[in-house]
């Protein structure tokens, strides 16, 4: 066989592997070039270009893929991002055109079909190890009462030395955060509700509060 | 967005749909840093970068490794 043969039959069979790779991708091919096509319009659409007829040719194109079974949940929340990503661009619906209302409602279509094609991640529980206990009614307000002063104790407490309410809830807040108090937790939410209702401005303490309640759920689940 | 080499790796093998190998190629050399790991994509790059090379050689109008000469005596 001459070199000129060798390199013929090279090619034949590079080229037949390369006809049967694509082959083998092609319904994937189908999807990728959709998606592709999507995220271009998406980045020329943030770059200030009206895409209101190409993203309706695209809808009008890759509509099936809502009903057939050619997204894989990648596929569905890339193409939901994507769809968010656009809308962005767009006007409230109050003050567009029917042409981009029509695109409105296109994308919400999309982002419901894909939140049910998306998998649902489900949670089962254990079988209960022991049989529930009968449930009496609770002394809730003898409970409540109890709380209350050990509430008013910790208060005290932590009032000693300072001059002023904030630094008290600082310090409750820390105290439930590092400690893990609960008591603490409770009492700094009542006094933040308390400056609130007296023109406080409360939104840092909230924030606090709300990293402390994390820390304590965690704290509980992990114990 | 897609993200980095994505949308290149897509665009390859759109290209190697078409059968345009050379700019398949490009596509993958520009895709080809963010799925250094991906043995797929290797082999997908390197056949197709094979393949464009024999293609190149076979294009050359004078392929001959060797000049064969014959002397020709007349009458001799």
């Amino acid at each position: 066989m001459s070199r000129q043969q060798t390199l013929k039959s090279l090619e034949g069979l590079l080229e037949s592997f390369l006809a049967r790779v694509v082959q083998r991708k092609e319904d994937r091919l189908g999807v990728m070039e959709g998606i592709n096509r999507l995220d271009d319009i998406a980045r020329q659409s943030s770059r200030g270009e009206d895409m209101t007829d190409d993203i309706g040719d695209w809808f009008a194109r890759h509509n099936r893929w809502l009903t057939d079974s050619s997204l894989k949940p990648a596929d569905v929340d890339r193409i939901t991002g994507l769809l968010a990503q656009f809308r962005q661009q767009l006007r409230a619906p109050s003050e567009s055109s029917p042409a981009e209302n029509k695109i409105h409602s296109e994308i919400d279509r999309w982002s419901e079909t894909g939140r049910k094609l998306s998998p649902k991640l489900i949670l089962k529980r254990a079988p209960e190890a022991r049989a529930p206990q009968p449930i009496s009614d609770p002394d809730t307000i003898g409970l409540f009462d109890k709380k209350l002063t050990r509430l008013t104790a910790v208060f005290k407490d932590t009032c000693q030395g300072k001059k002023h309410i904030l630094s008290v809830v600082n310090d409750l807040l820390e105290s439930a955060r590092l400690q893990g108090n609960k008591d603490a937790l409770i009492l700094s939410a009542f006094i933040i509700y308390y400056l609130k209702q007296n023109g406080y401005k409360v939104e840092p303490y909230v924030k606090k509060l709300r990293e402390a309640e994390t820390i304590l759920a965690k704290g509980a689940l992990d114990a | 967005m897609l993200s980095g080499g994505e949308k290149e790796y897509c665009a390859a093998l759109l290209a190697l749909k078409r059968k345009d190998y050379q700019a398949a190629v490009e596509q993958f050399a520009m895709a080809a840093p963010y799925f250094k790991d991906d043995k797929e994509f290797n082999i997908f790059f390197e056949t197709t970068r094979l393949l464009v090379a024999v293609k190149d050689e076979l294009a050359r109008p004078m392929n001959h490794e060797r000049l064969d000469i014959e002397e020709v005596f007349p009458n001799g």
